[in-house]
């Protein structure tokens, strides 16, 4: 049975035991008050949850014996005896009905109309008389002659209800308890079993000692068990919100449930309540649109508002969505201006969905006026740190026209988080799982550092992130003794959808961690969330991650980082247009375009290398060609170059020191004065030439290659192909495909070679032996006409990128 | 005023912490620090798989640091909700208050009169009576 079912069962026989004697008592002496409420209190609370399910018959018994309750409580109506019985007689009939309910079955119909009339003071009806007075036998007789017959059914009534499952009802301070105690238990255990390691072998305890923890961990997990409840309890009391907001706006809204069978802590349910009412109310008052705005954009008259959950390992999501009109991200980007919450050109560089993202900042509300149902002073900032602050996450999409929705992910319990521990300063610290992106490794190929004023960002699959040492957050360490390539990064991603990335000496483990509270003075440093203990029984602490990037500006400074942020969002950023100050040889300040930098190295002198028009540095084991060496002569000793790159090609940049990072929001006046500016414009109000990338790159031709490079097969019996054609294509920029399945950008063949080897490829060059074509061939190239392969070769390239 | 007190050494001076708020004495060998803690929070140690607070009294009080010969006994207690172990100097045994908490003329100096409740006489002299609440909340807020 369903056990939302269950519960109403189990609630309602308990109601009926409870109130037994008060029903006896009543019966005796109908006059007296406090029974009067108690039975009324009863029938009151059946009819409340019979509106969770499909119980007319229930309901209508219930309704009619509460209806003539309230009158005797208002002094309408006298209880008498009559009116007992009747009463009684109704709880009978929902007495047995709960027993089929339980068993599954159909209740005995019919009947009800006469139990229901025999409230009716008035009532004449014959045959089912109200009882006479009394005479409780006589009531219960009413019931047992209906014509369903009750009574028939008892029976076989116990043996029915063996199968049914049993219930019971606790109050939650005994489950808090019992699961506080649990948690100790493991703690305690993990502690015994360090020492039983110091202690070495003994096998007469570790058999006993497995058993205890096997036993442990399964209590453990039935104690979780136990805290968690369906879904459904908390779906349970949505349609009733939504039906009274919508009819108090005027709007028709169904409700559709999907996943209510998901379970999660019960505490966590109460947490999300009021979020998840917050954003109920939004939708109603500002998603959906009244029925006639909604039949004109062609839309169902009735609005569609769909809860959806699911669960995913140790999380929750849970997905609100309506099929209203959607967040208008331009008038709440226009809002956030009016409000002074970012200025105008901070809008514009914002993405579509970053600018959805506003609608979780303070002091934001979409609402055109304050109705009575939002505008409460409540905003979406207070529901996402609510949901943060239970571990949680919430972001939202939405398209125009068509709706909006709102994705909530929560942890599974409170009490027992998953973490990720690592260690900095000699210490373990543990981060919420949750928060946790990806873990990579700063010495890996694909992690860039650089420098950016004092803020030092991680360049990682194409983001540039700030990056925070663990031990400079901390205090304990010195930001500029930090050996950044040793350390592992932990890619944090907060609830806000930014990214940061913290730097820790290393990695441990994951661990299901019982996190407990720490005091207050500790609290205070907005550093740790929470302390838990070790297997080895030391203490160590949560670490605060929402707090800590708070303060340290990192959901601001991202802000404004944003723009060198995803591929996607170029177009974006092309209109920020920050730049990097940096010092050039001869020690004039320059900019360049911070999209072009890849990263900052400093390389000895020894690895350049400079003869006549050819300069070139080496780098990891790779030439790059060297500019800027027309300002200045290369210092001696170490030489700071910039990593440039235009996404295919890479060249450095020779300078003196790297300044800053800054935007360029003016003009860039161009200047014909010097071919490798671009331009000049205003940075803090001084002059600052700006290099000119696209002219570096066109004067460097094919330097060295980075991303994907084409592909090419070569005839495969060929020496000459392997030997004079292979370094030509590769030279071009071709990697050389020996796989013969693989399907490749370029093939190459020779129009001798018979038969022909059919290598799959998007584009075919064809060579001939002989300077002059053949007859009815103007396709192939001649094998030695090296401009011609040549450009063959970047034609096909040029239409695999386009 | 017959209360039972736990008689121990703080910044060289003897004081007292009140027998009923002290749950045990313990000798504390691993202190896990934290960092970016107020200095008087040495860090969190560990009793029966519970994580205490280490609380150095003498920094709390507003002295200077404890030298390294201590021999690192704490008195556990529980504020608000939170257990601490309170380091002190030494623990001797648990002593009775002959007499109530009292001022004495001109305060007890800088420090021990934010978080001392007044002088008790004792068997072993006159003692101070320290304000476990005021230990833990720490010098800053206590001084706010």
């Amino acid at each position: 049975m369903d056990d939302l079912l269950a519960d109403f069962v189990a609630e309602t026989r308990e109601m009926l035991e409870a109130s037994g004697g008060e029903i006896v008592a009543w019966e005796a002496d109908p006059s007296d008050r406090a029974r009067l409420d108690t039975i009324f209190r009863f029938v009151h609370t059946v009819k409340g949850n019979c509106g969770f399910f499909d119980f007319p018959h229930l309901e209508k018994l219930s309704h009619a014996a509460e209806d003539a309750l309230a009158d005797c409580r208002a002094g309408r109506r006298e209880a008498d005896s009559t009116l007992v019985s009747a009463v009684l007689a109704i709880i009978d009939r929902i007495s047995e009905m709960i027993d089929s309910i339980e068993a599954g079955e159909d209740h005995p119909e019919g009947g009800d109309d006469a139990l229901i009339a025999a409230l009716n003071p008035h009532d004449d009806t014959p045959g089912m008389s109200p009882a006479e007075p009394h005479k409780p036998s006589e009531t219960t007789q009413v019931t047992a002659t209906s014509p369903a017959e009750g009574k028939a059914d008892a029976g076989p009534k116990p043996a029915r209800a063996a199968s049914v499952q049993r219930t019971i009802r606790l109050p939650t301070e005994l489950l808090d308890e019992v699961m506080k105690g649990v948690s100790d238990m493991v703690l305690a255990r993990n502690d015994l079993a360090r020492r039983l390691r110091d202690a070495g072998d003994h096998p007469e305890i570790d058999g006993p000692f497995d058993r205890l923890s096997t036993i442990l961990a399964e209590v453990r997990s039935s104690i979780t068990r136990m805290r968690m409840q369906r879904l459904e309890h908390l779906f349970s009391s949505l349609p009733r919100l939504v039906r009274d907001l919508s009819t108090e706006l005027g709007k028709q809204v169904m409700v559709d449930f999907e996943g209510g069978e998901v379970e999660l802590d019960r505490e966590m349910i109460e947490m999300v309540r009021d979020p998840l009412t917050h954003i109920i109310r939004n939708a109603i008052d500002h998603g959906l649109e009244g029925p006639g705005e909604r039949i004109k954009s062609g839309k169902h008259e009735i609005g569609l508002l769909k809860f959806a959950a699911r669960q995913s390992g140790n999380q929750i999501t849970l997905a609100i969505s309506d099929d209203g009109r959607g967040i208008d991200a331009d008038r709440l980007a226009a809002k956030a201006v009016a409000a002074g919450i970012y200025s105008q050109a901070e809008i514009d560089e914002m993405s579509e969905r970053r600018k959805h993202h506003l609608i979780f900042e303070p002091g934001l509300s979409t609402a055109e006026k304050v109705s009575s149902v939002s505008g409460r002073g409540v905003g979406m900032d207070v529901v996402r740190a609510n949901i943060e602050h239970v571990g949680g996450s919430i972001d939202v999409t939405t398209k125009p026209g068509e709706g909006t929705s709102f994705h909530l992910k929560l942890p599974l319990t409170l009490s027992i988080i998953a973490a990720l521990t690592v260690g900095s300063g000699g210490q373990r610290y543990a981060i919420p799982r949750s928060y946790v992106e990806e873990i990579v490794f700063g010495s890996s190929d694909h992690v860039d550092f650089a420098e950016a004023g004092d803020r030092r960002l991680v360049t990682f699959r194409g983001k540039r992130v700030p990056c925070l040492a663990l031990g400079e957050i901390l205090g304990s360490e010195d930001p500029g003794s930090v050996d950044w390539a040793s350390m592992t990064l932990v890619l944090v991603r907060m609830a806000s959808n930014d990214v940061f990335a913290l730097a820790v000496d290393r990695v441990y483990d994951h661990e299901d961690v019982v996190v407990k509270p720490i005091a207050p003075a500790i609290m205070e440093t907005g550093l740790y969330a929470g302390t838990t203990l070790l297997d080895d029984g030391r203490p160590m602490m949560l670490l605060d991650l929402p707090s800590i990037a708070q303060k340290h500006r990192l959901v601001d400074e991202m802000r404004s980082m944003a723009r060198t942020l995803p591929e996607e969002e170029q177009t974006e950023q092309r209109k920020a247009r920050p730049v990097m100050l940096f010092t050039g040889l001869d020690g004039r300040r320059r900019a360049v375009r911070l999209e072009l930098v890849r990263r900052i190295d400093t390389i000895s002198r020894e690895a350049i290398d400079i003869e006549g028009s050819r300069k070139q540095a080496v780098i990891d084991g790779a030439i790059f060609s060297l500019l800027g060496l027309e300002y200045g002569e290369l210092p001696e000793g170490r030489c700071r170059l910039l990593r440039l790159s235009d996404g295919e090609h890479e060249v450095v940049y020779a300078v003196s020191e790297v300044l800053d990072a800054a935007d360029m929001d003016g003009e860039i006046v161009p200047s014909s004065a010097d071919p490798a500016v671009e331009g000049v414009t205003l940075i803090g109000g001084e002059p600052v030439p700006v290099i000119d990338g696209h002219g570096l790159f066109a004067a460097q031709g094919t330097a060295r290659k980075t991303g994907r490079t084409a592909s090419c097969h070569l005839p495969a019996s060929s020496d000459w192909a392997r030997t004079i054609l292979e370094p030509l294509v590769e030279a071009a920029g071709y990697r050389v495909s020996t796989e013969p399945e693989e399907e490749t950008d370029v093939a190459i063949e020779l129009v001798d070679d018979d038969p022909r080897p059919a290598f799959p490829a998007r584009h075919i060059i064809r060579l001939r032996p002989e300077p002059e074509p053949a007859e009815n061939d103007d396709e192939s190239i001649y094998r030695y006409d090296r401009e011609a392969l040549l450009s063959a070769l970047k034609r096909a390239r040029v239409e695999k990128t386009a | 005023m017959n209360d039972l007190l736990l008689m121990c050494l703080i910044a060289g001076r003897r004081a007292a912490i009140p027998a009923a708020l002290v749950q045990s004495v313990i000798e504390i060998d691993q202190i896990t620090p934290i960092p970016g803690a107020p200095d008087f929070i040495l860090g969190l140690t560990a009793m029966r798989s519970q994580a205490l607070t280490v609380i150095d009294c003498q920094i709390a009080l507003g002295f200077g640091g404890q030298e390294q010969d201590s021999d690192r006994r704490a008195a556990v207690v529980q504020v608000g909700g939170h257990s601490y172990a309170l380091l002190v100097e030494e623990a001797y045994d648990v002593g009775e208050a002959r007499s109530d908490p009292i001022e004495v003329p001109g305060g007890f100096g800088h420090g021990w009169q934010m978080a001392a409740r007044g002088m008790v006489e004792t068997d072993c002299g006159p003692t101070l009576l320290i304000d476990v609440d005021a230990l833990v909340a720490g010098p800053v807020a206590r001084a706010a």
